[in-house]
Parts: structure tokens; C-alpha cells; sequence
């Protein structure tokens, strides 16, 4: 007992935060698995806000905090929100549903769902295997030096390289906001 | 008086030195040899629980009084006692009320979602708690040291909007899933001149640390004046805007339509009961807290004093008196003020305090390249003086409404 | 390895959004799984930004910042088109948005 407790606390205890990354990472994975497995679509859009959380974690725990904070605040604060309203905004419908021929056709309705996620696998090995085995996975470098982020240097860095794609995003911004706004407008004249 | 504006601190150093001492002696009785980086870790977790565990305590203490206060203050305005059976006039309300809550039966509908029914106390208490952590509660007493601790407590603050839709959604009753709509509506609302006021904040002092912008609010101009940012006109009109939409986010009267009692039930929280409700009900008093005091953070001075002569008292002190002066304010609009329209509501968020937010982000830059003397004065208070006038004349007006006005269920 | 580590993980949850977007005939569904897919991008940015020989450029980072931004205006826009669609024919079944086949 006395010597495994030793034992134990000699473990290199001091290395484990660096891999603190894996518990969001994990939540992620599962809250996204779930988001695209569940039926119900109010179900969907909480497990992608979850994983969206998730993600932002990750993001902070890989010493990103101002990209981090930014994903909770643009993402669980506005996209999905959006998303929730756009879900309760359009019912399915039940005439609509009947009309359907790819209800009736269940044939079809698997079909596309083998060739969706046969598409994926194989994305997925691809991936995977230009990930681990590619010549270049070698050569990638371990930084020395701690990364970090800190507002005041990305403020300094959105204003004096990028700020030109600043003021691009903002016109985009500013015209997805007309855009939408006139997109979702009640067609008076229909 | 040193040694009062040091306690917090030493406190908490008493308490890091006594579980050294007391692991040292544990290890040296039991022949374990410690690794040299173990006690700096075991120290550090220490440290971080021990202020979780003292803002935990704090913001408890202060919802449990906040809760009592607040009746019988609403009480002294309203001509009537309010609480006065348990204890000494009322002052163990809270005990009793604790009592009551966790006794009683915790409801949920049938036709309930109950996995989100459950989940979203829980996803409304966890941000809640999570906000006190990057407010500067005395010089050096940060429980967390954030570069950009403003952006940290506004991502936090929109989880509230998730854990009100979850809680609307999921307890399958008309009213909930109105509340949390018209909550939801409010809150992203007046995030927008509330995320624009505390910018302001963050403009002048260049940082967007608390920390850093308490530091920027120090001093006194003319020896008695202090450098507050609520002392400037553009300050002056972002810190309103900041009160205002601080309650509209913790749903405070005027802006309480989300759980508008004679309208809605109570909004999201029809189908809560006992335990839960009470989770609902501290969630919102911590927010209702946390947020005051970025208020007094981002405007009134964090925790400086208002005079030089008055410095002796603790810096942690004046930042408490200030949340105190906060809450009660609070509490006087509740009982002053009747409760928005909904269509008021929104015309207000939408065309008078963003606006005024804009107005006021250029004063103050206005005020900050103009050399803050007189003449920044001058130009950042007319700066911000004409759109008020303007949008006061143009969009708030009776006689601009009054023709066209339609009761379209009365006639 | 932890680079490697991390884009795996990037690469399972690009997976998933694929998935979501070619299996699910909800439009919804459909932006859901774009979001993944740019959430695994951002992902991607910061994991080779940590792991850069030069992290204090910030390259990754600021690409992350403009992605997320540009990732909002798109979802607005996404979801603006997807009610005007259920508006016009009663259904987001992105199967029956079908009027320009001619």
C-alpha cells in the first residue's frame, strides 16, 4: 500500500497538463457524434452547441484564450441561436411531408445514407493516413518556446498586417446583415 | 489599516502555509519521498480552491442578503412591513426560504423534455458562477489575471441565453417557450450596447484587462475629482447605457417582460418548482452581481477610493460599498418604475441605445485625441449631446406615434 | 505526436460535419455540418499555429479570428435563405427544393 502510494505520486505528474487538451477533445468528438446521430433537431442543434463549447475549451486549453473566447461569444451566443430560432421559425410541415416521394421511397433514404457515410470513411482514411504516414508528418516541429496570445498583440496584429482583411470582413459583415435581413423580409407583394 | 487592506491575502497565505506544513509533516511521519514539483502543484491547486471556495461564500452571503434587503426595501417604498417573522425583523428570511424551496416537490410535466429539463439549471448556474472570476476585487485581488478578461465574462454571459431557451423548450408549455423567446430577444438585444459600452471602457484605458482598467481610473483631477470614467460626458452616457442593459440581461425591472408575472405565467420558469427554481433564482442574483460589478470595474473606479482623504479605508471595501450602492439602486428602479411593452422595449434597444453607444465610442476617442482638457470636454459632451436631443426628438416624441396608434384588440 | 493527435481529432469531427451534410435532408442538418467542417478548420489553424516554428507571428490565430467571423455572416445568411425557402414551399427538405431542374 505505502509503496504503491509512492509509486504512484512519482509518476510524472508535472507533464500531465499539456494533455489536459484530450478532455474537451473528447467531449467534442461525442457532443458531435450525437449531433449528427440524434433525430430530433432541437437535440442536433444543443449537441453542436455543446460541442461548439467544447471546441472553445480546447481552444483556450491550447493557449488560444482571445480565439477561444471569441468561439464561445460568436458561436454558443449567436450562431446557434440563430440556428434554434431558424428550427422553430420552420415546422415540418405535415402536408408537405406526405407530398414527399423520398418518404415513401425508403429504398432511396438508405441508399443515401451508405453513400454518405461511405464518402466519409474514406475522407476520414485519407485524412488519417496523410495525417500519420505522410513523409511531411516527420518534419513537423516541436516548438521549444510556449505559444501564447495575448489580446494586446492580435489588437496590434489586426491593425497594422491585416488591416485590410479587417475592413473587408466588416463590409462582408455588414452586408450579410442586409442581406439577411432582407432575405428573411416578408414578400409582401406574393 | 494595513494589516485590515492585506487580510483577504494573508488569509489566503495562512491557509497555503498551513497545508504545506501540514503535507511536510504527513510526509516526513509516513517515509514518502515527495518529487520536487508535487508541492508547487498540490500549492497551486490549493490556492485555486480556496478562491473558488471564498467567491462562492461571498456571492452566496450576498444573494442571501440581497434577497432579504430587497423586501424590505421594496416594503418601506411600497407603506408596508415586509418579512418580519423569522428572526430579528426578518434577517433569517433567506434560512426559511432555503427551508421551503428544498422541501418542496420538484415537478416535471409530462410532456416534458426531461433530459434538457434537467440540463438547463445547470447550464444557467455554471456561467453564472463563472463570472465573479476576472473581477478585480481589491489591489491585487483578481481571483483570475485574464489579458482579456471583458471578453471573457461576455462569452460566459451568452450561455445564459441557451440555458433560457433550454429551459423554455423543454417544459413543453406555451408561456415557457414565450418567455424564453422574448428573453432570448431582450438579452441579444441589449448585449449589443452593452458589448459597445464596456468597448468604450476598453478604448480609453487600452487594455482589455479589468485589471488594467481599473489602473487607468486612478488618480484625482484638481486634487479631488477622481479619474473615473463616469466623471466624462462620453463616460457619463456609456456607463447609463451599461446600467441599463445590465438589467435588461439579469432581467430586472423595467425590463422583467420575459417573466412578466400577469402576462406569462412567469415566463421560462412555469414548470420549475422547489430546488430548481431556486438554482434559477440564484443564477440570476449572481449574474445580477457579477455584472454590476464589471459596472463598477469598467466606470466607477473598481476598487479606488472616491477622496485621497478617504484611502485608508480598504481598497476591498470601496468596491463592495459601490456594488452595495449598485444593487440598491436596482432595487429603487424595481420599485419605481412600471414594466416595458414589448415593442418599447425593442425600439429602445434598436434605435435609441445603440445609437447612443456609437455616439459615445466616438466621443471618447474624440475625448482621447483631444488631449482631455477643456476643449476634449466640450467637443465629446456635444458629441454625445445631439444625437440624445435628436433621437429624443425623432424617435421617442408622443406626437410622432400618436396619429397612426391602432388598438387593435379594444375596438 | 500531439500535433498528429490533434489533427486526427480535427479530422473525426470534419468527418462528422460531412456526414451530417451528405446524409441528412433537413437544410438545417446541412448547415449544421458545414459548421463542423469550418469548426475543424479553425481547429486545424490553431493546432499548426501552436506547433509553428514562429507562434509570436500569430498567423494561425488571426486566420481563426477572420474564419469565425466570416463562419457568423455565413450562418445568417444560410439560415435567412433556408426560412425564405420554407416560406415558398412548406418544407426545408432540401430534396424538394428542387424548381430549377427545369
Amino acid at each position: 500500500m505505502h509503496d504503491l502510494f509512492q509509486r504512484l505520486i512519482s509518476l510524472p505528474w508535472d507533464q500531465a497538463p499539456q494533455w489536459f487538451f484530450l478532455f474537451p477533445a473528447l467531449l467534442m468528438l461525442l457532443a458531435a457524434a450525437a449531433a449528427v446521430m440524434l433525430r430530433n433537431l432541437i437535440h442536433c442543434a444543443l449537441c453542436l452547441t455543446l460541442s461548439f463549447i467544447a471546441l472553445g475549451v480546447l481552444f483556450i486549453a491550447l493557449g488560444a484564450e482571445f480565439v477561444g473566447f471569441v468561439q464561445l461569444l460568436v458561436y454558443v451566443g449567436a450562431v446557434t441561436m440563430l440556428i434554434l430560432f431558424a428550427i422553430l421559425l420552420t415546422p415540418a410541415s405535415e402536408v408537405a411531408a406526405s407530398n414527399n416521394p423520398f418518404r415513401s421511397f425508403q429504398l432511396s433514404k438508405a441508399l443515401n445514407a451508405v453513400a454518405g457515410g461511405a464518402v466519409a470513411m474514406l475522407v476520414l482514411a485519407g485524412l488519417l493516413a496523410a495525417i500519420f504516414f505522410s513523409p511531411h508528418a516527420q518534419a513537423a516541429v516541436n516548438p521549444a518556446k510556449a505559444a501564447t496570445a495575448p489580446a494586446a498583440a492580435i489588437g496590434e496584429n489586426l491593425l497594422n498586417h491585416t488591416l485590410l482583411p479587417l475592413q473587408g470582413t466588416a463590409i462582408l459583415l455588414t452586408a450579410a446583415l442586409i442581406g439577411a435581413a432582407l432575405l428573411a423580409k416578408e414578400d409582401k407583394r406574393s | 489599516m494595513h494589516f485590515l487592506e492585506n487580510l483577504p491575502l494573508a488569509t489566503k497565505k495562512f491557509i497555503l502555509d498551513l497545508v504545506k506544513g501540514a503535507c511536510g509533516w504527513l510526509c516526513t511521519k509516513l517515509g514518502i519521498a515527495l518529487p520536487p514539483w508535487a508541492m508547487p502543484l498540490l500549492l497551486t491547486l490549493v490556492s485555486i480552491l480556496v478562491v473558488i471556495v471564498a467567491i462562492i461564500a461571498v456571492y452566496m452571503v450576498m444573494f442571501a442578503l440581497m434577497s432579504v434587503a430587497e423586501r424590505k426595501i421594496l416594503a418601506r417604498m411600497q407603506n408596508r412591513y415586509g418579512p418580519n417573522r423569522a428572526g430579528w425583523f426578518g434577517i433569517l428570511q433567506p434560512v426559511a426560504d432555503g427551508i421551503k424551496m428544498l422541501t418542496k416537490e420538484d415537478l416535471v410535466p409530462r410532456g416534458a423534455d426531461k433530459i434538457v429539463h434537467f440540463l438547463a439549471p445547470i447550464a444557467m448556474v455554471a456561467p453564472a458562477l463563472m463570472l465573479p472570476a476576472i473581477i478585480p476585487y481589491g489591489t491585487g485581488m483578481v481571483p483570475v489575471e485574464l489579458s482579456a478578461g471583458i471578453l471573457y465574462f461576455f462569452a460566459l454571459g451568452a450561455g445564459t441565453e441557451l440555458a433560457v431557451f433550454m429551459a423554455g423548450w423543454s417544459s413543453n408549455n406555451k408561456y415557457s417557450v414565450m418567455g424564453a423567446m422574448r428573453a432570448i430577444a431582450q438579452m441579444i438585444s441589449y448585449e449589443l450596447p452593452l458589448v459597445m459600452s464596456a468597448v468604450i471602457a476598453a478604448l480609453v484605458a487600452g487594455t482589455l484587462s479589468p485589471t488594467g482598467i481599473v489602473e487607468a481610473q486612478g488618480g484625482y483631477s484638481l486634487g479631488f475629482i477622481p479619474n473615473w470614467f463616469v466623471f466624462t460626458p462620453w463616460g457619463f452616457v456609456a456607463c447609463l447605457l451599461f446600467y441599463i442593459g445590465a438589467l435588461a440581461e439579469s432581467n430586472r425591472c423595467p425590463f422583467d417582460l420575459p417573466e412578466g408575472e400577469s402576462e406569462l405565467v412567469a415566463g421560462h420558469l412555469t414548470e420549475y418548482s422547489g430546488f430548481k427554481y431556486a438554482i434559477f433564482f440564484m443564477a440570476e442574483y449572481v449574474g445580477m452581481f457579477a455584472i454590476n460589478g464589471l459596472l463598477v470595474t469598467l466606470f466607477l473606479g473598481g476598487y479606488k477610493a472616491p477622496c485621497p482623504f478617504l484611502e485608508w479605508i480598504p481598497s476591498w471595501c470601496w468596491f463592495f460599498a459601490k456594488l452595495a450602492l449598485l444593487a440598491f439602486s436596482m432595487v429603487w428602479v424595481r420599485a419605481t418604475l412600471p414594466r416595458f411593452r414589448i415593442d418599447q422595449m425593442m425600439q429602445f434597444a434598436w434605435k435609441f441605445m445603440l445609437p447612443m453607444s456609437f455616439a459615445a465610442l466616438i466621443a471618447a476617442a474624440v475625448w482621447y485625441y483631444a488631449g482631455r482638457g477643456p476643449l476634449a470636454w466640450g467637443l465629446s459632451a456635444l458629441i454625445v449631446g445631439i444625437p440624445y436631443l435628436a433621437l429624443g426628438h425623432f424617435c421617442f416624441t408622443r406626437h410622432h406615434t400618436a396619429d397612426n396608434r391602432r388598438y387593435l384588440y379594444s375596438e | 505526436m500531439m500535433l498528429q493527435l490533434l489533427l486526427a481529432i480535427s479530422a473525426v469531427l470534419f468527418c462528422f460535419g460531412l456526414l451530417a451534410a451528405l446524409t441528412r435532408s433537413n437544410a438545417i442538418m446541412v448547415l449544421i455540418g458545414i459548421e463542423m467542417m469550418l469548426g475543424a478548420g479553425n481547429l486545424n489553424f490553431i493546432a499548426f499555429w501552436k506547433f509553428s516554428a514562429h507562434p509570436e507571428l500569430l498567423t494561425g490565430v488571426m486566420f481563426a479570428i477572420f474564419s469565425i467571423a466570416l463562419a457568423a455572416a455565413e450562418a445568417a445568411v444560410g439560415l435567412a435563405i433556408i426560412i425564405q425557402v420554407h416560406r415558398r414551399l412548406r418544407s426545408v427538405n432540401i430534396n424538394q427544393a428542387d424548381q430549377l431542374k427545369g
